[in-house]
């Protein structure tokens, strides 16, 4: 081998300036790449019922309804006999005549017959309103005490029931423990019985911002202002990650357009919507409000590890979402609000 | 003896089959031990010639539960939900034996203070978020109802002069909702004027009294005064009852009230500690809270 042969078969040691370049552009493009693709392709392969059904007014027969609803999403006598079952209404402020800022008391007992007619050996209400200590002048006013005591239900005011502390799992707001009233400790199945609302802060209030009221006011305060500070998207994918609920139902037969989840306007959408799974409840409430869920943040978010917000992965049951959208106001000077914009 | 003494007679005993073996008080009968359940009943019997044994255990119970800073808080593993301190120094008030108890809940309240932040021209809230007040809990805003109770705290403690009482007395004002009445503290959020409360109302008022001329508050007192003869519940009415008495604008049938709420508890089920030592308490008294201890006859 000739000098000047050695010297070309040679490896080279080392880049050039340029080949480095090029290189590192390279690994950062698979890297970003990576970065994009893997919680994608990462990402549980979700398929989730939710049931829409039309109720066209708190008159009609809601038990009648959830126990379709029951029906399709499989959810069988077999299963729920001999269970505790506590139900969680969205139960904020009164003011005389409104039904939009409840869950109504109609469908609260609806819900409670079609559970006791599957065979549950109790059902309970429970709630911890988060702007008003006084959750019986709540009940009194909602019409929910009257309710209740026909039905023989009884009601744990959420906000002063004794805690019990857990270490957060989720992790996804600045909390690191959760404190939830043990009245969750002696039930079976929790059951988010939510609103169909806006929300200034949240967008859209639907079954999984409801389970800030399972919260206790005793140790989160009134308004619940330790899960504000903490980041209200990530207090809501931390409760739910931690508390699982086994069932929602959507009171949006008259839900709240506007400024929403107190001062918004009645909005008639004729609908209940149920599913064992929040994110695609949640999902499918926000297609019937016009709204596309991935523009909600704490739904989009809850899409790589609470369940689908995905049309494809959500299967659905009972009525289909475009027989029953009816698109709901949103304020366009309100931040969360403008996020949302277009509706669907 | 007459239906309404009977009633109130039933209350106390009922009351005091309450109290823990331990001392002190549960929010439930068979429940475990909480502060404010304790402060309250310790207030509803103080009058209770035979309960004076009963007090002692209760206000041992309740220093036991007092951290070193002077905070009395829900339980001590969580010390951030500090909110009973104020009940505490009512609770203690007028004890020798607990003179040093009370006197560290103060200076605790003293040095405490929601969180808070200057004014900002795009914020969506209306109130004035720069004024110092109590929060419920450590690490969070001011708001009406803690700041309301710190203030009676710190009077009946000796603090009326205090600069805390003055800038919580401007909180509470800044709080006001326009159109009367308070609420658990936001009066506007995105331009809309929200709802008021009649317990928020009520306890604001009573810690108002001498603070500010009567003008300032009288949208409020009018607010609660057409309401209060509505109100059904415990906490609400016996606050409103208050309130208002602290104002000596207390409505007239207000024994008829408070008995008619005690009834209540046929169709509501047993009312918790506090909210039965708050309607027993209110009986007492025709005046604000604070009076408890000014010998106020019965009315």
């Amino acid at each position: 081998m000739t000098s000047e042969q050695s010297q070309n078969s040679t490896p080279k040691k080392g880049l050039t300036r340029r080949e480095f370049v090029a290189m590192g552009l390279g690994g950062a493009a698979l890297a970003a790449c990576g970065l994009y693709l893997w919680p994608r392709l990462s990402r549980p392969k979700w398929r989730e019922q939710t049931f829409i059904g039309k109720v066209p007014d708190y008159r009609a027969d809601i038990t009648g309804v959830i126990l379709s609803g029951f029906k399709e999403l499989g959810i069988s006598p077999g299963e729920i006999r001999g269970k505790r079952i506590l139900l969680k209404p969205n139960l904020v402020e009164t003011d005389l005549g409104a039904i939009h800022i409840n869950t109504h008391p109609a469908v609260i007992h609806g819900a409670g017959q079609a559970f006791l007619k599957l065979g549950a050996a109790q059902v309970i209400v429970g709630e911890g309103p988060g702007h008003c200590r006084d959750t019986l002048m709540l009940l009194e006013e909602s019409g929910l005490a009257a309710v209740l005591w026909e039905d023989r239900i009884p009601f744990v005011d959420l906000n002063y029931d004794p805690g019990y502390t857990i270490r957060n799992p989720g992790r996804y707001s600045s909390l690191t423990q959760l404190t939830f009233p043990e009245t969750l400790r002696q039930v079976d199945w929790v059951v988010s019985l939510a609103k169909l609302k806006t929300h200034h802060w949240a967008g859209v209030t639907l079954s999984m911002k409801n389970l800030f009221g399972v919260m206790p006011g005793s140790y989160y305060g009134w308004p619940k202002n330790v899960l504000h500070h903490a980041g209200i998207e990530g207090s809501i994918l931390d409760i739910v990650y931690a508390l699982k609920p086994q069932l929602a139902i959507v009171d949006g037969i008259v839900g709240m357009e506007g400024d929403g989840p107190i001062m918004g306007a009645p909005k008639q959408a004729g609908v209940l919507v149920m599913g064992r799974n929040l994110p695609a409840v949640d999902a499918t409430c926000a297609r019937v409000m016009g709204i596309d869920p991935r523009r909600v943040k704490y739904l989009a978010a809850a899409e790589r590890f609470l369940g689908p917000i995905r049309e494809t992965e959500i299967v659905q049951v009972g009525e289909g979402v475009a027989g029953v959208r009816s698109p709901f106001q949103l304020v366009d000077f309100i931040p969360a609000h403008k996020a949302l914009l277009p509706l669907i | 003896m007459g239906i309404y003494d009977q009633t109130i007679s039933s209350g106390i005993s009922q009351l005091k089959e309450r109290e823990l073996e331990s001392g002190g008080f549960a929010p439930r009968p068979r429940g475990p031990y909480r502060p404010e359940a304790t402060c309250w009943a310790i207030l509803a019997l103080l009058d209770d010639p035979g309960s004076q044994p009963l007090i002692q255990r209760a206000r041992s119970r309740l220093g036991a539960s007092q951290l070193p800073d002077g905070r009395v808080c829900l339980s001590p593993d969580h010390p951030e939900a500090y909110w009973p301190t104020s009940l505490a120094v009512f609770a203690w008030h007028r004890s020798p034996e607990f003179q040093k108890n009370q006197a560290l809940a103060v200076q605790f309240l003293l040095t405490s203070s929601g969180r808070h932040w200057p004014r900002r021209a795009d914020s969506p809230v209306a109130h004035d978020t720069s004024i110092t007040g109590w929060s419920w809990i450590a690490g969070t805003h001011a708001w009406v109802e803690p700041t309301g109770l710190a203030m009676m705290a710190l009077r009946i403690a000796g603090y009326g002069d205090h600069p805390r009482m003055r800038e919580g007395a401007r909180l509470l004002l800044d709080r006001q909702l326009p159109h009367g009445g308070w609420n658990y503290g936001n009066t506007a959020v995105f331009g809309q004027e929200l709802r008021p409360m009649p317990l928020s109302t009520a306890i604001a008022l009573n810690a108002l009294k001498s603070e500010t001329p009567r003008e300032t508050v009288q949208v409020s007192l009018a607010y609660l005064h057409q309401k209060v003869a509505t109100f059904k519940t415990p906490r609400s009415l016996g606050w409103s009852l208050l309130g208002l008495g602290a104002w000596q604008a207390r409505p007239l049938p207000a024994r008829d009230l408070i008995y008619q709420c005690l009834a209540n508890q046929e169709r509501f089920g047993d009312y918790d500690t506090s909210s039965l030592a708050l309607m027993l308490t209110t009986w007492r008294l025709r005046g604000g809270l604070e009076d408890i201890f000014a010998g106020t006859p019965r009315p």
